[in-house]
């Protein structure tokens, strides 16, 4: 795990790190990504599942039941006639 | 005497002893302040791991990132509590987000060993196994992802029971890792948990992964159990010593104890680490200071530099140093190799389990490899050591299964726990084997104890 | 030229894709609730209807169903998107290695799957400098994604190629009325071996305008020896122009997982036993091949209304396609609106036996469109015929200032036709022309 990589990592999860920072987890990473090669010698089939116990075909019917309070989650954000706020986009 | 509190204690003893644990031990993000709120009619007292949302808190899951963020509706588990009676007193210090096995890595308070001040508490549910050990009667609700419902109660001297997954609904906890969550009840011993785990059980359609669940059947017994060689390995000598005591304890109590092999066992923190940590930084992406907590005012900078310049300031070291794991773990060139492997690990895991419960009713072990650290041992392990702590509560934890972390020994003072591991929907047998247990074991509790 | 379609189609279900808020909100974030909002310990619950929807989809586009699916994390970071992450289907889409049929060519169907909508962000401040402003009450909304193979080979055919998707979408599933609009586009197009990705066009106009657009500067970039770099554009609605894209500057690395919340699904037994209706172009090409109608008619009939494709195959059962097709074509298709809405769900009943008529000989050509038009409610002045008098003396009237053809009878009696015609005028389809003729023939006689 080196520098270039932690900086493009730390860039796609959207994170600023200073050198040190940048430092510090290269290090830690590539530390703990040999540990995880153990990983390469388990005998695994293909399959796998998300979820430990098997959960399978729960939907959820096609009713509208509105949300009793959307004026409770409006002032939880910032908010402008209505619209949520959000950064420049350029 | 209040007409609400439980047997034995006043509301204003009640109140004292919230407020003088939680100044001693740090254990409440925030609480339960007016005496007024305390006369409030009660069955029991119980409180919630600031991971868990409540209307009448702040949730802030030990980050800075969700600081004033106030749920506007209560998480399935806890309503379902308080419909059972239960006077919620407040929200319990974790490690943020739930990453971490000593509680440390907390902006909103570090909670300190009932035992030890100079000692964590464990984590990521410290204050959880804090509260359940301080205060008499109390049942704390814990979260584990890895371990951080046994190995807070390892090292704390109470039981923490972590279901099945699937066995409690997860509306409205915040995730760390959605396939790995688990919400679970620690309390000073396991009769309170055997009362109340039917309450917080059961489907709910707000969580699908709810819903695959047979009803909670409390019979059940332990008559024979495991113990793998594995889990024997990495221990402090006197963890070995005292584990080695409580295994010839339950031997005299006609527990029949197999010695065995699980060889699979030693990929499962790798697995284990891949998986949540590569769910967790999709789960924690959505803190941008856009629409809860940490709101940015300033909205002078182009949306990238605006996400990270939030993301930057309001995350831990730890949370990040997981952020850039699990996204690395998930990236082009990378995701079969780590995320497919570890999911693939999983299954393997599952059957090692499932081969050892053709011929026993539980697998043993100590919880923890040592008892609780010192804060500046602590602070001079490297990442990975910390992580390696979970060698023996990870394999459950990854394969979904029931688990209990039971105090079985002192060692210089010190709670030390033994962790069993039952088949899927077992919880009954393991309160069962709790409850034999606490027969003939006493229990020490710390000193200045409510 | 090449060009390949990703698009995406609202589904018209009733409630959201992961809840239960309303599709449909008029004030600005007044549909949304904790889960499609993304608050912290929420999670999503699956729509029945929305995958139901998906699975006819992926099957009548001819894909292999894929026996058990399930859902995917698309990460990135944009205003629109709650959680910072796309729940949509990566690893197994509902369906793939489909194809679709314009102009007797078929478009290869890489992969159809369903996912979820982000919000709809409009922009506010001065250009260069502007902020988002995000109305949620789209997130969550259910799409489906259909992503065809580069088979397309010019914008006009894209275009085509998603007016006749549109129409056969619509009797699968029912769309909005304004469908041309909101459906949306991400579109490949290489005219020479480098491929340029336009994305997020909005409705039919504007995807086959940006692909022209961009042919054009590919071509004149050809020609002019440079070489074109690939690379991300975006539509710009007023100028008509493609534009590289400004805003997002990096690969994203999208780091798909699948989603845990939802589990798995098995949709194989669904997509088996699931019987799709006869969609209306599909209908076409099996009135082409059954009863021999040209393409362009079997798509006008079928086009028309449904209704008239049921009455046309009633008609061509029993007169035979020609006549079905003549008439179908003819007076039927002129007066379709009025005699739908008079006659609406009665029509078959009410105009075969006009027809059925006509080829028996009791009324000519002229009397059975008269009368169609007449239920047509065009027929007002028939009902006063400008004569009233009885068909008796009328016949005799007539017979009297036509010797001629009262001469001409003796020897012909085919002479009577025009005399017929002039009833018939004068009668407004007042009397069967059968009753006609044989007043005229019975007078003619007389006098012969």
């Amino acid at each position: 795990m080196d520098e270039g990589t932690v900086r493009r990592v730390a860039k796609v999860s959207r994170l600023d790190l200073t050198d040190d920072e940048v430092s510090i987890y290269a290090a830690d990473l590539e530390d703990i990504l040999s540990a995880f090669a153990v990983l390469d010698e388990a005998p695994t089939g293909e399959d796998f599942d998300l979820d430990p116990v098997p959960v399978e075909d729960r939907l959820r019917d096609d009713e509208v039941m509105a949300y009793p309070d959307p004026g409770r989650l409006r002032r939880e954000m910032r908010t402008a006639d209505g619209w949520v706020r959000g950064p420049r986009l350029a | 005497m209040g007409e609400g509190a439980p047997p034995g204690m006043s509301v204003m003893d009640l109140l004292a002893a919230v407020r003088d644990a939680d100044e001693r031990h740090r254990i409440f993000a925030e609480r339960l302040e007016d005496p007024l709120a305390y006369e409030v009619e009660h069955a029991f007292h119980f409180s919630a791991k600031d991971n868990l949302c409540t209307s009448d808190f702040q949730a802030r899951a030990g980050s800075r990132i969700l600081e004033g963020y106030r749920p506007p509706f209560d998480a399935t588990a806890v309503a379902r509590l308080r419909q059972a009676g239960g006077l919620l007193i407040g929200k319990t210090n974790m490690d943020e987000f739930g990453f971490g096995s000593f509680s440390t890595n907390s902006a909103t308070g570090v909670p300190r060993n009932p035992y030890d001040a100079a000692r964590s508490c464990g984590g990521s549910s410290g204050g959880a196994a804090a509260a359940a050990s301080m205060l008499e009667g109390h049942l704390a609700v814990g979260v584990s992802t890895g371990g951080s419902i046994s190995c807070p109660a390892s090292f704390c001297g109470v039981v923490g029971l972590t279901p099945t997954y699937g066995r409690v609904s997860r509306w409205g906890l915040i995730d760390y890792g959605n396939s790995l969550d688990k919400i679970g009840l620690l309390s000073a011993s396991s009769g309170m948990i055997r009362r109340y785990l039917p309450a917080i059980s059961g489907p709910d359609p707000l969580d699908p992964t709810s819903q695959v669940q047979p009803p909670l059947d409390m019979s059940g017994q332990i008559r024979s159990v495991a113990v793998p060689e594995e889990a024997l390995t990495g221990l402090s000598g006197s963890m070995r010593a005292a584990f080695e005591d409580a295994v010839a304890r339950l031997e005299r109590m006609g527990v029949e104890v197999r010695r065995g092999a699980m060889p699979a066992l030693r990929f499962a923190l790798s697995a284990y680490y891949i998986l949540a940590t590569a769910e967790a930084s999709t789960n924690l992406a959505r803190y941008c200071g856009m629409r809860y907590g940490d709101i940015e005012q300033e909205t002078d900078q182009s949306f990238n530099e605006f996400f990270s310049r939030v993301r930057s300031r309001g995350l831990g070291r730890e949370a990040k140093r997981r952020i850039l794991l699990g996204t690395f773990c998930r990236m082009v060139g990378f995701r079969d190799r780590y995320y497919i492997k570890a999911l693939q690990v999983r299954e393997l895991i599952i059957r090692e389990y499932e081969e050892q419960f053709r011929s026993v009713d539980a697998v043993l072990t100590p919880t923890m490899p040592f008892v609780a650290p010192r804060f500046d041992e602590i602070e001079s392990m490297s990442a990975l050591e910390t992580y390696q702590a979970d060698f023996l509560t990870g394999p459950p934890n990854l394969a979904g299964l029931p688990h209990i972390s039971i105090p079985c020994a002192y060692i210089d003072g010190l709670p030390a726990g033994m962790q069993l591991v039952a088949p899927r929907w077992e919880e009954g047998r393991l309160l069962s084997l709790a409850e034999r247990w606490e027969n003939g074991f006493e229990y020490r509790r710390p000193e200045g104890r409510a | 030229m090449r060009i390949g379609l990703e698009v995406h189609v609202q589904l018209p279900t009733r409630s959201k894709l992961f809840c239960s808020c309303s599709t449909s909100g008029d004030e600005v974030n007044s549909s949304v609730c904790p889960i499609c909002l993304g608050f912290p310990g929420s999670r999503p619950r699956l729509n029945r209807k929305a995958l139901e929807m998906g699975v006819s989809i992926a099957k009548f586009l001819n894909c292999d169903i894929n026996e058990k699916v399930w859902f995917s994390r698309k990460t990135y970071f944009y205003p629109d998107l709650v959680k910072n992450f796309q729940i949509t289907q990566y690893e197994t889409p509902l369906g793939k290695d489909g194809f679709f049929t314009i102009g007797g060519r078929r478009i290869g169907i890489w992969r159809v799957h369903i996912e979820e909508d982000p919000g709809r962000i409009k922009r506010a401040g001065r250009s260069g400098e502007e902020v988002a402003l995000v109305d949620y009450n789209r997130s969550g909304v259910p799409l489906v994604e259909i992503v065809t193979a580069p088979d397309l080979t010019s914008p006009e055919e894209a275009r085509a190629f998603l007016t006749d998707l549109l129409i056969e979408l619509r009797r699968l599933i029912g769309l909005s009325p304004n469908d041309e609009t909101t459906v949306r586009a991400d579109a490949n197009i290489s005219v020479g071996e480098e491929r340029v990705e336009i994305k997020n066009i909005n409705g039919l106009k504007s995807i086959e305008k940006g692909l022209k657009f961009e042919a054009k500067r590919q071509s004149k970039l050809l020609a002019a020896g440079k070489k074109i770099s690939r690379e991300t554009r975006r539509f710009d609605e007023e100028r008509g122009t493609t534009l590289p894209s400004r805003e997002k500057e990096f690969e994203e690395d999208y780091g798909y997982i699948g989603e845990p919340d939802l589990g798995t699904f098995t949709i194989g037994p669904m997509a088996r036993a699931m019987k799709l209706p006869e969609t209306p172009l599909a209908r076409a090409a099996r009135l082409e091949a059954e009863y021999g109608l040209a393409p362009t008619s079997a798509r006008q009939i079928v086009l028309t209304s449904w209704e008239l494709a049921d009455m046309f195959e009633a008609l061509a059962r029993r007169a035979g396609s020609e006549t079905a097709t003549t008439w179908t074509l003819g007076a039927i298709s002129a007066q379709w609106v009025e005699l739908q809405e008079r006659y609406g769900g009665r029509l078959e009943e009410t105009i075969v036996p006009i027809i059925d008529d006509v080829r028996s000989g009791a009324i000519t050509d002229a009397e059975a469109r008269m009368r169609i038009a007449v239920l047509a409610g065009k027929g007002s002045e028939a009902a006063e015929p400008s004569s009233s008098e009885d068909l008796g003396p009328l016949v005799s009237r007539l017979v009297d200032s036509n010797p001629d053809v009262v001469r001409d009878f003796r020897s012909n009696p085919r002479a009577a036709n025009f005399l017929i015609g002039q009833v018939m005028k004068e009668t407004h389809g007042r009397y069967a022309s059968k009753e006609i003729s044989e007043a005229i023939r019975k007078e003619l006689e007389k006098r012969v």
